[in-house]
């Protein structure tokens, strides 16, 4: 079995990385989004959903996680 | 029905004479969604307004400028007006009510200003109550300039220097000063104590000590503002006797613009009219036989085509051709548990003409994610109550929209949260050999299944926290079932827009290489999950590869090379699914916390010993702050997290298999009345 030590770090790494990363881009997302609301109210809707899209990534990085910490 | 009703476009002439009564049996139809005429054809032009709309439009425009004094624009009012009563009164009493509201508002203003105006005064006056001299020794000297106004710091000695002979005044807290300097000296004076930051501030008119004058302006304040009050109180009157009569006369006046307009859409020529539109099919012999009926030889209907749902010009590029082609407007019929759930569809986009229309099946999944999401009867229940009570008393689509959601979400989380998860507010009910219960909590034994006639039902198959694994090998095979569902309602919207081949080659080999990835996920997992010995030839491979290979072909065929950079997109959603064991493990995770903060560490409870606490009352009440503020935290969070996310799993995970959107909705000339009724219906 490999290191538990090592193990958690990077479950940690994976989901931290990747928090970071949907962070960003729903950042950039969200700033355009009341952007374009601002414009248009109606385009609420539209700017939730598309902002939160990069969430994605981090629940890839979620189950990377879990995976590793099922390994442990 | 799943798909928008099927539309036949019609073309009414008729004399021009009878435009106006054809337009008024339209507007009772409700049937007839118009097309705007493109002045194009040639021997037609646009339609002039009916006489009516300028009068009408007129006193429109005084209403809504009486509203608007009122502030009646945007707030709603109770109550309805018969239309008989509003056309009686309207002329007399928009003139008795401009009157009465422009005096009104017009003395409520001029005393509003006259007190700002006293109110600057008094703020001057204030300064020159700190120096002890009358107003008039400020002015009228031949000889001396007098400096008044605010400084920092006192100036006499500097000032003193510059201008021997000057006399200097100064308040107590030493920011005010009055200075009197001989003309000659003026402009040295004024450099001295431009240092100290001068700013001038001339003595107001009147004479007499400023205390006097100050009283005086207080004493006008005390009358204005009572005044004021009255003015204000005369304007809410008026506006509490008036406002039903002024929102119903709005109205009525709005439709009678609509009505007197709509010849704008319409294609004249001297003496005919030539109006084209959209009719459901189904409604067709009812219009038919009241334009018939109502207008006998003056209007002809005719119906130029019933609406297929195919493609007329076969192929993908069916937008791109010849311009002209009007979008066929989607009227979609849902029931009323359904049309709850359409505000959500079309928050994305309307649904095309040609396509199913998308509400049905969220209405399904939506709540069911949700509540997977949530997974636990201690929020399900509030949540049930809390939709219960914005159905019963939000007016608007988005509070609806989600109080919807919240019901019947509720619903399911409470399903899910006592047959699944067996947890309330994140504490499972029957005893846990690693974590608390509420058997533990209350030192009460809960079962663990309760068996109602021969059947065993489980309370709490899994947790969310322990069954880790279980929980998202389940959600993957959730995401494959809806993306399977997706795919078939594609494969149903092209096979009736552009034929079965068609649609075979675009959405069936994606359902082989779906089908296939399935396959070769169980494989996997018993490869390398499960770890037991699995051979390349096992049947699951043996089937899977040929479906994706095949698949993979035949997207290609159908959509060219994009259709391979597509396929890490379909593991990609598939994968998105595993949001639903995600979501709810935080929302546990969190639960976790609290609940040990609360009642582990502060109740002092141990879960190994039933109903055991070593806390004191005050520590229990503690206990239970904490665990309220907590539990109310992840309430709120899982609205947005499990709402928002249950929503975006279909908007892009399962919408993009099939809906395209970006129709237009079927809106036919017809008349909403809310604050007006009318009586006599017809006869208008």
């Amino acid at each position: 079995m490999a290191d538990a030590g090592l193990i958690a770090i990077g479950a940690g790494i994976a989901v931290g990385i990747t928090g970071l990363a949907s962070a960003w881009a729903e950042k950039e997302i969200g700033s355009a989004a009341i952007g374009a609301m601002a414009e248009n109210e109606k385009l609420f809707g539209k700017g939730l959903i598309l902002t939160v899209i990069p969430e994605t990534i981090v629940i890839f990085g979620m189950v990377v996680a879990i995976l590793l910490w099922l390994n442990m | 029905m799943l798909l928008p009703k099927q539309m036949t476009r019609v073309l009414i002439v008729g004399s021009r004479g009878a435009l106006k009564d054809t337009i008024e049996v339209l507007y009772q139809l409700e049937a007839a969604h118009l097309i705007d005429f493109s002045a194009e054809e040639e021997g037609f032009s646009l339609g002039a307004p009916l006489p009516e709309s300028s009068d009408a439009s007129q006193k429109l425009l005084k209403l809504r400028s009486l509203e608007k004094d009122m502030g009646l624009d945007d707030m709603d009012v109770s109550g309805s007006m018969d239309i008989a009563q509003v056309d009686k009164d309207l002329t007399s009493t928009i003139i008795e009510l401009e009157a009465e509201i422009t005096g009104a508002t017009e003395s409520k203003n001029k005393i509003s200003a006259r007190i700002g105006e006293l109110e600057a005064e008094k703020a001057v006056l204030l300064n020159f109550q700190a120096l002890p001299l009358n107003l008039e020794l400020y002015r009228d000297y031949d000889s001396l300039k007098v400096f008044t106004g605010k400084v920092r710091g006192d100036p006499t000695a500097a000032l003193k220097a510059a201008a021997p002979q000057s006399e200097v005044f100064i308040s107590d807290n030493g920011d005010f000063i009055a200075a009197f300097v001989i003309k000659a000296q003026a402009d040295e004076a004024q450099k001295a104590i431009a240092q100290f930051g001068f700013i001038e501030m001339p003595a107001p008119a009147g004479n007499g000590a400023p205390q006097q004058l100050v009283a005086r302006a207080d004493e006008e304040l005390v009358t204005l503002r009572s005044s004021l009050v009255e003015a204000v109180k005369k304007l809410e009157d008026l506006k509490d006797k008036h406002s039903i009569f002024v929102k119903a006369a709005d109205e009525h006046l709005s439709i009678i613009v609509a009505k007197a307009e709509t010849p704008l859409r319409v294609g004249t020529t001297d003496f005919t009219f030539a109006m084209d539109a959209w009719v459901p099919t189904s409604e067709m012999p009812t219009v038919e036989k009241a334009i018939n009926e109502k207008l006998a030889g003056k209007v002809h209907v005719e119906s130029l085509e019933v609406m297929s749902r195919r493609e007329a010009h076969g192929h993908h590029d069916a937008e791109q051709h010849d311009a002209p082609v009007e979008e066929i407007p989607s009227k979609t019929e849902n029931g009323k548990t359904v049309s709850k759930f359409e505000f959500m569809a079309r928050m994305l986009s309307t649904p095309k003409y040609r396509e199913i229309d998308p509400a049905v099946t969220m209405m399904i999944t939506i709540p069911i994610f949700f509540g997977l999401m949530v997974g636990d009867i201690g929020y399900g229940i509030p949540f049930m109550i809390l939709g219960l009570i914005g159905l019963k008393k939000c007016v608007s689509d988005e509070w609806r929209t989600i109080s919807t959601l919240l019901f019947f979400g509720g619903i399911w989380a409470s399903i899910f949260g006592l047959f699944m998860f067996g947890e309330a507010y994140g504490i499972h009910f029957a005893e846990q050999a690693h974590d608390m219960s509420w058997s533990s909590l209350l030192g009460v034994h809960l079962p663990h299944e309760i068996a109602i006639g021969g059947f065993e039902i489980p309370l709490g198959i899994y947790s969310k926290l322990h069954n880790v694994k279980e929980i998202l090998y389940m959600t993957l095979w959730i995401g494959i079932a809806h993306i399977f569902i997706g795919f078939c309602i594609g494969f149903y919207n092209k096979s009736i827009r552009f034929g079965f081949k068609h649609a075979v080659i675009e959405k069936i080999s994606w359902l082989m290489i779906l089908v296939g990835g399935a396959l070769l996920l169980l494989f996997l997992v018993d490869a390398m999950i499960r770890g037991l010995t699995v051979e390349l030839t096992d049947i699951r491979m043996l089937i899977a590869l040929p479906l994706i290979v095949i698949g993979i072909l035949m997207a290609y065929k159908g959509e060219g090379s994009g259709a391979i950079l597509e396929l890490p997109g379909l593991m990609g959603n598939i994968i998105s699914y595993t949001r639903l064991a995600a979501i709810g493990m935080s929302k546990a995770g969190l639960a976790l916390a609290f609940n040990t903060i609360a009642f582990e560490v502060m109740w002092g409870h141990d879960f190994h010993v039933m109903g055991s606490n070593s806390g004191d009352t005050i520590m229990l009440i503690a206990a239970l702050a904490i665990f309220l503020i907590g539990h109310l935290t992840i309430f709120v969070l899982a609205i947005i997290s499990a709402g928002l996310h249950s929503l975006r799993l279909h908007y892009v995970e399962f919408f993009m298999k099939f809906y395209e959107g970006g129709g237009v909705e079927f809106k036919p000339l017809k008349v909403i009345r809310k604050y007006t009724t009318d009586k006599n219906g017809v006869s208008e």
